[in-house]
């Protein structure tokens, strides 16, 4: 099987019948940017976008995949640098045990993609689904509003 | 998770030639969103999963007042499509309602309406809406109406052979809508949903009037005796107030180890008088 | 700050809002988690759980087990050599006296509760794992049970442990309670209840443990504790030396890491196996499996002056230690010390009681008893305010300890107490009130104040060790058994380092928690870490400086007063300077060693009896006060948090961001302790063993928290802090409730405060 992830395929053995995307991307070709924290599609850590939306992956059957681009957590660095996105979580003290980390900056950029200039209140309805524990969402909040009002080259 | 064999049909009747051999061991992935956690928590086991997404089940079409989706229309398209922006704005207006962003990049009407959650937005939607449910197998295909199709918790009237391929829902002009639920936290399913639609009659008079809940029953529900209250009947804060009433007392909502059913009965009052308050303002604009 | 002393001024990197080392890895997904890592060979660990909350284990036969495809091992108690753990108290720490309890590593003849370990199974993938768990045969005769700890206080209860349901009992009695409320101008009686809740760390229990050379049994893992290298060889019998525990940075832990999780399990089977074996578990099994916070019946009578001035306190606290002891004894410790709350009580009588049930356990989780005694002591307060028509922030005011004042339990506070002025400071943050948007919407606002111990129990001797070395080059490295669960443990250490040795941040390297390469520095818990490896970090390196500047002192023939280390170089007050590595080149020629371990030791002192009110339990306090305004739907129940403001005094900020995070993360906590979550039970049956029931708040839920630092200069870590990872999880429930009550009239008494509960309390439901 075909796996386009973050622009590069991978070929992987076929998975078995009941292996999630997430087992698949984890187990099979250790890609760790996606995380298991519930199983069920709750917490967002799991989050990977598949042709620009997010989903679940642990919700996923790798074999229902059919070659659609997924993208990770890693495919958003430039030329081995940080995304703006991920600086501005960096600088804005947005990350503490970072593990919904990955899962926000996906949810963030694919909400900004149709959402430019959103405000506090909207950030936070669009990161409903993606659950921290550490940060009481404020600063990640910070960051992303930082970024979407300098625009995609300072952050 | 268990072990089971993994079909991907690219026709209808592909697919129903699968359910039709296997029965009650196969199982139908749409969206995934409600059958893979059952599988990763291994509360399911089938022998067959069919995965029917690559089906042509997709599309949305005006035909003769009713609009006609295909059971693969995702949620997120509910909320994009300009089609059912125009004809049927209620049904846009529940996606922001449905889980999170993740669950509407997947997760399907007639996935939803299969999975028949009684408190979930859109069968009780598609049952306001006196929706039409078509059911196919590799015998034929039936139509059902929503009021029918809805038998308990989790539990329709399809037969294990059966994919439901298609919805359509009356597009009345001139109608007023709402939706008003309350829910533990945000994004969760509701503990009491309540869906409005009104239309008013040149004089200001409610010409028709449907009451659908969510939460409150097995099954959801229409509260027809407070919708012919209403019909004929100048909409006046006393009358909707009436209407709510009668529509809460038909309730007897179950308790469970989360929410009283009292408290449900209490709030499906509350939120039948503001949903019609707010659709007749709707209907007069 | 009457009496605060100044706070040190003239700091490059400490006190500055510095972005974390590991922050730039977790963006790019970069840190490696403990279920991140695999070896060759490795095999998949299960747990098999009973079912029942009661039961005797009637029949338990592994043979279908192992012969089912792909089994390796299949253990039950008669395989595990010692079966005990001892759970006093974790870490480097002695047992004291009655608090020692034991629970067993697998069931034995008997299970207490549901979800109790039965049996221990690994195979070549989970799949066969949790198959082989299918075909254990085991058969369970239910006993009978008790689910409540009052119940299991009666006479005849079943009993849950030979030695009979109370647990743990404490008492503190000072003054003349009779006189003081013959005193009061008013009397306040309320009962309050906290409910069970889970951690919900986002990452699940995790690990992997193999064989290393030489027969080191090496146990990666998410943990809070990487001194239980100790527990496990014992259960193992080996010697202590021969376990090795590598903590990897956690995706949380909030207590929840705290006891042994999986590194037992994992050491036992790679014993066994003689292969690696790991072990994740999903979010079903941690939150059927995990220890939970206390819940508690809070009893309290207050008599208080027409001043507001409390005069007497009774207090009465029952806490549900479940059907293992775990930390109970010592988290009832913190409540009884804490239930009069951070006010002078002249007169006070606390009696509080654990007792076991057959619940799930509970046992640590960031506040450890300190916190729910904050929904008691401050709905009292605010009652006590409205009945005498009194500002709350004055209340406080007047009540509040200062520096001088004894506890109830007969410690004096050593260092400023500056409630009064955090109490302001929150309630002024909240600003212009809010108007209601429609008729049927009630806004009100309510104030929690609190204080929260950070640094262990005195008489536990807490101590902590850092070591500090420079390469040649000039470059550093840190070492320190620190766990680093989220909040900065371990780039609060590369701070401390840099602002004393004056070399860049990004110069320095530390690794942390590791019990065979880092020195020991006890557990990530109790607010203890910026304290603990903060001090012995900064002690490391400040030795560390001392034993460098005579060097350079002579290449530069000054003095050693004249010198600084600054920017990656020793610079004399005359402006000429060496670099570092010309100068570890001549340490080198001088034998000068260019490391340091750094040791600190915390002021200890001996048990004292609390009844006899004698003395000092906890090294110092951190004090904080919440301001919450809320929209109270008059029609429905349900509250929204509108604005909230949370002020703690903090000592000094070391990182003034990651204070904030800490201080909004434990508010945002706080307020799904208040408002929404629960660990519902019925008949010691856990009905909410997913994210779907088991409900966290997400982004939607909650306002932003306008975090309010301040800097008294007073505490007992590094350049005066003081410990924030606890302190803010106490005030919100209080706030929110008291906000609730301004707003409707209507007192809510019992946690979490749901929509339904706020409803029935406003009559609208019979």
């Amino acid at each position: 099987m075909k796996l386009l992830i973050n622009g590069r395929t991978r070929e992987v053995e076929a998975p078995a019948a009941d292996q999630t995307l997430l087992g698949v991307l984890r187990d099979t070709l250790g890609i760790f940017d996606v995380k298991e924290g519930c199983g069920e599609g709750v917490c967002g850590a799991c989050t990977v976008l598949l042709d620009g939306r997010p989903i679940s992956s642990c919700l996923f059957l790798a074999a229902a995949v059919r070659g659609r681009a997924i993208v990770t957590v890693k495919g958003l660095e430039r030329e081995g640098g940080l995304h703006p996105l991920q600086e501005a979580f960096v600088r804005h003290g947005a990350v503490q045990c970072g593990f919904c980390t990955p899962g926000m900056l996906l949810t963030a950029l694919a909400f900004l993609e149709t959402n430019p200039r959103p405000d506090r209140d909207e950030i936070r309805h669009a990161l409903e689904g993606n659950l921290c524990r550490c940060t009481g969402y404020a600063k990640i909040v910070d960051a992303i509003e930082a970024y979407a009002r300098n625009g995609d080259d300072r952050g | 998770m268990p072990a089971f064999a993994y079909e991907a049909p690219a026709t209808v009747a592909d697919a129903v030639d699968l359910l039709r051999r296997h029965g009650a061991d196969a199982k139908v992935l749409a969206g995934g969103q409600s059958l893979v956690p059952l599988l990763n928590y291994h509360l399911a086991d089938p022998r067959v999963v069919v995965d029917i997404n690559d089906l042509p089940l997709t599309s949305v079409s005006a035909v003769d007042g009713r609009l006609h989706l295909g059971a693969l229309v995702r949620h997120h398209q509910l909320g994009e499509s300009s089609e059912i922006a125009a004809r049927c704005p209620v049904l846009r207006e529940a996606v922001a309602l449905i889980g999170n962003v993740r669950v509407r990049s997947l997760g399907t009407l007639g996935g939803s309406l299969a999975h028949a959650d009684p408190a979930a937005e859109l069968p009780m939607i598609t049952l306001a809406l006196d929706g039409r449910f078509t059911l196919t197998s590799a015998s034929g295909a039936r139509t059902v109406g929503a009021r029918e199709f809805f038998t308990g918790p989790l539990t329709t009237v399809m037969r294990p052979d059966e994919l439901l391929t298609e919805i359509d829902v009356a597009a009345p002009p001139a109608t007023g809508w709402a939706i008003e639920e309350i829910a533990r936290r945000a994004g969760d399913f509701a503990i009491v949903a309540v869906t409005a639609l009104v239309s008013l009659d040149a004089g200001g008079r409610v010409s028709q009037a449907r009451l659908a809940f969510g939460g409150v029953a097995p099954t959801p529900v229409r509260a027809l005796a407070a919708e012919d209250a209403l019909a004929g009947h100048e909409p006046t804060a006393e009358r909707l107030a009436g209407a709510a009433t009668l529509a809460r007392d038909a309730l007897s909502p179950q308790s469970d180890a989360f929410v009283s059913g009292a408290y449900r009965r209490h709030l499906a009052g509350v939120l039948t008088r503001r949903a019609l308050t707010r659709a007749v303002a709707r209907a007069r604009t | 700050m009457a009496d605060a002393t100044a706070v040190e001024s003239g700091l490059r990197v400490v006190g500055r809002p510095i972005p974390r080392h590991d922050a730039r890895d977790k963006v790019a997904a970069a840190t490696a988690y403990a279920a991140d890592f695999a070896l060759p060979g490795m095999l998949h660990a299960f747990v098999l759980r009973s079912p029942y909350p009661s039961a005797k284990i009637v029949r338990l036969d592994t043979a279908r087990a192992l012969a089912t495809p792909g089994v390796a091992a299949v253990l039950t108690a008669r395989d595990v050599p010692r079966n005990a753990l001892s759970t006093d108290v974790p870490g480097q720490t002695t047992t004291v006296g009655p608090l020692r309890a034991t629970l067993h590593v697998l069931a034995e003849g008997r299970v207490r509760h549901q979800g109790e370990p039965v049996a221990l199974i690994a195979a070549e993938t989970l799949a066969q794992a949790r198959a082989a768990a299918e075909a254990v045969d085991v058969e369970y005769a239910p006993l009978p049970a008790v689910f409540s700890p009052s119940e299991a206080l009666a006479p005849g209860a079943p009993a849950v442990h030979d030695s009979g349901n109370l647990l743990a009992q404490w008492r503190i009695a000072r003054g003349d309670l009779a006189a003081g409320f013959a005193r009061a101008a008013v009397v306040v009686e309320g009962e309050y209840v906290t409910q069970f809740v889970d951690s919900a760390y986002l990452e699940p229990e995790s690990g992997v443990a193999w064989i290393d050379s030489d027969g080191v049994i090496t146990i990666r893992l998410s943990t809070q504790v990487i001194e239980h290298f100790r527990d496990v060889a014992e259960v193992l019998d080996v010697p202590q030396n021969r376990v090795r525990v590598i903590g990897t940075y956690l995706g949380g832990g909030f207590g929840g890491k705290e006891d042994v999780t999986v590194e037992v399990y994992l050491g036992l089977l790679a014993l066994r196996t003689g292969r690696p074996v790991k072990m994740v578990w999903t979010r079903q099994e941690s939150l059927l499996g995990r220890a939970k916070r206390h819940p508690y019946r809070l009893r309290y009578r207050t008599g208080a002056l027409s001043t507001g001035e409390i005069v007497a306190q009774e207090i009465d606290l029952l806490g549900d230690s479940g059907a293992y002891a775990y930390l109970s004894a010592l988290v009832l410790l913190y409540s009884t010390v804490t239930a009069a709350g951070p006010y002078r009580t002249p007169a006070v009588s606390v009696t509080a009681r654990v007792a076991y049930t057959n619940n799930p356990p509970t046992s640590a989780m960031r506040g450890f008893g300190a916190m729910q005694t904050v929904f008691g002591y401050e709905s009292q307060m605010e009652r006590v305010a409205r009945a005498l028509g009194l500002d709350p922030v004055r209340v406080r005011a007047v009540n509040a300890l200062r520096k001088g004042d004894t506890l109830p339990v007969g410690q004096v506070m050593e260092t400023h107490v500056a409630l009064p002025e955090l109490a302001a400071r929150a309630w002024e943050a909240l600003g212009t009130p809010t108007s209601p948007r429609a008729p049927h919407v009630k806004i009100g606002r309510g104030l929690a104040c609190n204080f929260q111990p950070y640094g262990r129990i005195v008489w536990l001797h807490d101590w902590s060790s850092a070591w500090i070395g420079f390469e040649m080059d000039g470059s550093l490295v840190v070492r320190c058994g620190a766990p680093d669960v989220g909040g900065g443990q371990a780039s609060s250490l590369v701070q401390i380092a840099s602002e004393v040795l004056g070399v860049p941040l990004e110069r320095i390297v530390v690794h942390v928690s590791d019990s065979a390469l880092t020195p020991l520095s006890g557990t990530t818990t109790a607010s203890r870490q910026l304290y603990m490896s903060g001090n012995a970090c900064l002690k490391a390196a400040r030795e560390l400086r001392a034993q460098l500047l005579p060097v350079a002192a002579r290449m530069l023939d000054v003095a050693v007063e004249a010198l600084e280390m600054v920017d990656g170089e020793v610079v004399a007050t005359d402006g000429r300077s060496v670099s570092l590595r010309n100068l570890l080149a001549q340490c080198a020629r001088a034998s000068v060693p260019r490391s340091h371990l750094g040791v600190y030791h915390a002021p200890s002192g001996e048990p004292v009896d609390l009844h006899a009110g004698a003395g000092k339990v906890f090294p110092d306090y951190t004090f904080g006060a919440h301001a919450a305004e809320v929209e109270v739907d008059t029609e429905t129940g349900e509250v929204r948090v509108l604005r909230y403001a949370a002020a703690h005094d903090v000592g000094r900020a070391i990182n003034p961001q990651s204070v904030e995070g800490q201080i909004q993360g434990g508010a945002v906590q706080g307020l799904g302790y208040g408002l929404m979550e629960e660990v519902v039970l019925e008949d010691g049956i856990n009905l909410t063993t997913s994210f779907a029931s088991y409900l966290i708040p997400t982004a939607a839920d909650v306002p932003d928290v306008e975090a309010i630092v301040l800097e008294s200069g007073e505490g007992l870590g590094p350049f005066h802090a003081r410990g924030i990872g606890e302190p803010p999880i106490g005030p919100p429930a209080a706030a929110i409730a008291n906000a609730i009550e301004a707003a409707t009239g209507a007192r809510i008494t019992r946690l979490p405060i749901t929509a339904e509960r706020v409803a029935r309390a406003l009559g609208l439901v019979s």
